[in-house]
């Protein structure tokens, strides 16, 4: 964008910072305004996750995978869920596909309402920051009557959930639904189509497809920039080739297809496919006994798994190696934040410093799940 | 009162083997129903222990059919790296993936990714792996195409203590990160990457995290590590 | 209170200076954004519009200088730990310091093979109060903050203390 000139100087950004989506470190070599290298150190959120599932049983991993990506903690149970099963080869009722995928529907529209949310507040608009989160109240109080918490459920087992729907949720579903599809239109009023955030958003930031694909880039930040890469669709696990959903995918509508207005609009549509799904499984959903299929001591046999799934913000995989003992041996979380934070250098080179955190708001990274 | 409880039983497990449960989720007592359940998983193992002697044949087949499709693709790769790069393999066998040897691993992973058959243009997942204390480590590469979707797994094994390994760097731009994951957390060195350092620990760390054998410092600048327990407990 | 009686009209206060300024002290505290994992999550809930922490006269300030409650919400790692003491030594007395969640109480679900994780935030600052909870709801919070204002109020900052 601009020609960098002069002597550079070392700003830093973080680890304390409001803008930060957690503890981020942005190393910033700047002439004053133009950014000429930005290098993001993280690790002040390292949990030791990994030596965690090394020491504990497999179902006590369950509450650590929660922890890891805390705004969408049913996805990281579900995809933890999934790849112990094809270990095991166990085959779950329909009815609990049928929760699983309402309730990993539900929580993806829940991070996306925060992310967008906090987007808003990098770039200076308080107010849908304050809507989307009583929006995003209405989804935890579901959940909180669905299974006892807000934030971290733990809900999601190894061949099962832990609880039954209760009586009246699904009509509780049904009319949060119906409330809250006029309101995405909302929120295209508030801030989507609103001048200024189209100034700042479109047109910055762009990451060209090869670049996406290189630096491991997955999820809405891939889509964004054009490519229709989609695990629900193109590697379906649990009951999701039953849906009919579409896979928006930018289109450069305000600049250049990659810049950050695409990334952002494509969560947008992305909530209205997640509430088409959950109507579609509300619709169809079987009885029968949600702990049927419960081991009652998970041994997986010998052997290692690699599978993938589809969390809001990406690619999810678990890298699971077990001896045949009830610990895991090795289990490794490929989290797609790390990924997408690790091309912020490469994208923001050449723009100005309020530029670069509106290019880091869009990427939408959790520090849990970056640094684990 | 048994004898009626063994009837109600035998009799839900009936229904339910024909696929009805409500039978045995109606079942108002709580150990009656437990009592139910567990003997419609004990007639189901028998069941199924039947019908496996009848068709043996027929299942077995199956089995060793899907793993050989895709044991067809990891050989085929295997065999194209071979013609390649001769001596690069570490074993013959191809269970799923791939075991190689690490001299000549920064060529062919440009040769994985450049070839218009593979085109494994994404890096997915870098995972370090520790046999054990005083045996080798590994490291595991998940390659996959966004075009032909197609995946691949790679096994690279080294020493524990002369561990180096070429970098993929300028390959996959991701392996930057990867790689100083895995440095990190097992000490394995990847040459020619451009800033091998740690990136999780702090620069000052000592250890290798995620080895087998890793013991935790006890102070770091002044700061108790391990959790003191005494006095409360 | 005998010199004192019938003295004064009725638009005039008497007062001990000690409860006047722990009255003004405790009914505003502005608080450090200080969110680091989970807890933060909840933190920022509880700012928003159902669970409104600027009725009780909390603010977020981004800087320490501009702070006088600290709220270390979530897991303090090793790395983050020398810059959480560098951050409660930019803070202007009188200052205070709330433990949020388990993490910072006393290392939270991560005590036993968590190297990296410092086992509880009061082994670098030092803490006024504790919430428990992983993680803390809403007015578990609030409940917190009150408690926080009620110490405040007890304190006497212009009595001589023996030392």
């Amino acid at each position: 964008m601009g020609v960098v000139h002069g002597d550079l100087m070392t700003l830093n950004i973080g680890p304390q910072h409001p803008s930060t989506h957690g503890v981020l470190r942005l190393k910033v070599k700047t002439d004053g305004e133009i950014i000429s290298e930005v290098e993001p150190i993280i690790g002040y959120l390292h949990r030791c996750f990994e030596k965690h599932c090394e020491n504990v049983s497999y179902e006590q991993v369950i509450p650590y995978t929660d922890r890891c990506d805390y705004i969408a903690a049913m996805n990281n149970n579900f995809g933890y869920a999934v790849t112990v099963e094809e270990l095991m080869e166990i085959k779950v009722p329909e009815r609990v596909e049928y929760i699983r995928v309402i309730v990993a529907e539900l929580n993806r529209i829940a991070s996306h309402l925060l992310a967008l949310g906090a987007y808003g507040l990098d770039v200076g608009a308080f107010t849908p920051f304050l809507y989307m989160f009583r929006d995003r109240e209405r989804i935890l109080d579901l959940f909180e009557t669905l299974c006892g918490a807000r934030l971290l459920y733990n809900y999601i087992w190894v061949g099962g959930v832990s609880h039954d729907f209760p009586k009246g949720f699904v009509e509780s579903v049904y009319s949060f639904l119906d409330y809250f599809e006029p309101k995405i239109e909302e929120y295209n009023e508030l801030l989507t189509y609103n001048k200024i955030f189209i100034e700042r958003t479109g047109d910055v930031g762009v990451m060209p497809p090869e670049v996406a694909v290189s630096y491991g880039v997955t999820g809405p930040n891939l889509r964004g920039s054009g490519v229709k890469w989609d695990i629900r669709k193109d590697e379906p696990y649990s009951i999701y080739e039953k849906f009919d959903f579409d896979i928006p995918v930018g289109v450069g509508e305000m600049g250049t297809v990659g810049d950050c207005w695409d990334r952002y609009y494509v969560r947008m549509v992305e909530m209205k496919e997640s509430i088409k799904i959950t109507r579609q499984a509300l619709k169809g959903i079987p009885t029968g006994d949600v702990h049927q299929a419960l081991p009652k001591k998970i041994r997986p046999p010998q052997g290692s798994i690699y599978k993938r799934t589809e969390s809001p913000r990406g690619d999810l995989a678990y890298y699971i190696v077990s001896d045949g003992s009830p610990i895991p041996y090795r289990l490794k979380m490929r989290s797609p934040a790390f990924t997408a934070l690790s091309v912020l250098g490469e994208i923001s080179q050449g723009w100005m410093m309020s530029d670069v955190l509106a290019i880091l708001g869009s990427l939408d990274i959790v520090l849990g799940e970056i640094d684990r | 009162m048994s004898s009626d409880q063994d009837k109600l039983i035998a009799e839900s497990v009936e229904k339910a083997l024909q696929g009805d449960m409500d039978a045995i989720n109606n079942i108002e007592d709580r150990v009656t129903r437990s009592k139910a359940k567990a003997a419609l998983v004990k007639a189901k193992r028998e069941a199924k222990a039947a019908v496996a002697e009848e068709t043996p044949r027929a299942e077995k087949s199956k089995a060793e059919e899907a793993p050989q499709a895709e044991q067809t693709f990891a050989a085929q790769v295997a065999v194209a790296l071979e013609k390649k790069f001769p001596g690069s393999l570490d074993t013959e066998d191809v269970n799923g993936h791939i075991q190689m040897k690490g001299e000549q691993w920064y060529e062919a992973a440009q040769y994985l990714r450049d070839n218009p058959d593979f085109l494994f243009d994404s890096l997915q997942c870098v995972t370090g792996y520790d046999y054990g204390t005083s045996e080798d480590l590994e490291v595991r590469y998940n390659l996959h195409s966004m075009t032909h979707h197609h995946a691949i797994e790679i096994r690279i094994k080294i020493d524990r203590n002369d561990s180096k390994i070429p970098s993929v760097e300028q390959v996959w731009r991701i392996g930057d990160w990867f790689e100083r994951e895995t440095y990190d957390m097992y000490g394995i060195e990847f040459v020619g990457h451009s800033n091998m350092t740690r990136i999780l620990c702090p620069e000052d760390w000592a250890g290798w995290p995620l080895r087998k054998d890793y013991e935790t410092q006890e102070m770091y600048h002044g700061i108790v590590v391990p959790k003191v327990k005494d006095g409360w407990e | 209170m005998g010199v004192l009686e019938n003295r004064f009209q009725d638009n005039v206060v008497v007062a001990s200076m000690d409860k006047l300024l722990g009255w003004a002290r405790s009914t505003s505290p502005w608080f450090f954004q200080f969110g680091l994992a989970c807890c933060a999550i909840e933190m920022m809930a509880t700012a928003a519009s159902r669970y409104d922490l600027m009725r009780i006269g909390m603010i977020p300030r981004s800087s320490p200088r501009q702070a006088d409650v600290m709220i270390v919400a979530g897991t303090v790692t090793m790395k983050m730990s020398l810059r959480v003491k560098k951050l409660y030594e930019q803070m202007a007395d009188p200052k205070y310091v709330i433990a949020m969640g388990s993490c910072a109480t006393s290392g939270g679900p991560y005590w036993q093979y968590g190297y990296h994780v410092l086992k509880g935030v009061d082994l670098v600052v030092p803490v006024d109060v504790y919430i428990p909870g992983c993680p803390p709801r809403p007015e578990a919070l609030i409940e917190g903050l009150l408690k926080l204002q009620e110490k405040i109020q007890a304190e006497r900052p212009l009595t001589k203390k023996i030392a």
